[in-house]
């Protein structure tokens, strides 16, 4: 097995203006920071360039498929909105595929309601999977995210630590394990 | 089904890739086409993975 470092980058999976998601994508890369042998980035897909005039593999930008490559696993932090995942995120998944498969994926889910976007993460389910993402069974649930951050981003409810570390606790075994296998084991073995 | 059975080399650092997955994708351009596999419904993708530095590369199986 490789010695390189578990890459585990955050995607902020909103483009909205003063979105609260921004605290939670910081937050969790926060957290993952905290970890040995592990890197991480944030992935704003404010910042990536997003042709609307064309979609798919079609829109593929270099960067961000770099970063999908040689990432391990994601962590996606999605707001809720209209009981679904924003559809500029989805644009954005949507232009890459060899990038994603066999890597685990948990989701972080916002919402300013009291759910923290478990709608959200239900529907987000089956597009992970058939990008070849393998989804973990813990989610981080920001309900009320206006009473778990302060405006500056401070974090107000210290239960998301533990609830956090759990989430990463799984997603990195799952990260670990799936790179064995796509070091190691053969699809025709 | 035939599948390609000569191992990607890393195109990065020149190690031997593992195929560790086929995915079923789509045809979406003429191209493709002429390459779905008729009892799948679709194209296949061999998915390829370097141990060496974690590039990802693919191509399609004949």
């Amino acid at each position: 097995m490789t010695n390189r470092p578990l890459n585990i980058p955050v995607i902020l999976g909103t483009t909205r203006k003063g979105r609260m998601s921004a605290h939670a994508a910081r937050f969790m890369v926060g957290q993952i920071e905290k970890r040995d042998g592990v890197k991480t980035e944030l992935i704003d897909i404010s910042k990536l360039p997003m042709p609307v005039d064309d979609a798919g593999e079609g829109i593929k930008d270099p960067t961000f498929s770099e970063k999908m490559a040689m990432a391990d696993a994601l962590v996606i932090v999605t707001p809720e909105y209209n009981h679904s995942f924003p559809g500029l995120l989805k644009h954005i998944l949507d232009s890459c595929l060899k990038e994603y498969i066999h890597k685990a994926a948990g989701i972080v889910g916002v919402s300013a309601g009291p759910f923290g976007g478990v709608r959200a993460i239900q529907d987000f389910l089956p597009v992970i999977r058939e990008l070849g993402l393998v989804n973990i069974f813990w989610d981080v649930n920001f309900g009320n995210v206006n009473k778990v951050f302060d405006a500056s981003g401070k974090l107000l409810d210290e239960a998301f630590v533990a609830r956090a570390d759990k989430f990463l606790n799984e997603l990195v075994w799952m990260a670990k394990t799936l790179r064995y296998g796509r070091d190691n084991i053969a699809l025709d073995s | 089904m035939a599948r390609k059975k000569s191992k990607m080399i890393c195109p990065k650092c020149g190690d031997e890739m593992n195929h560790h997955a086929d995915k079923l994708v789509d045809a979406v351009t003429p191209e493709d086409l002429k390459h779905v596999n008729p009892t799948l419904g679709g194209v296949i993708e061999e998915m390829h993975h370097c141990p060496g530095c974690g590039a990802v590369e693919s191509r399609r199986a004949e």
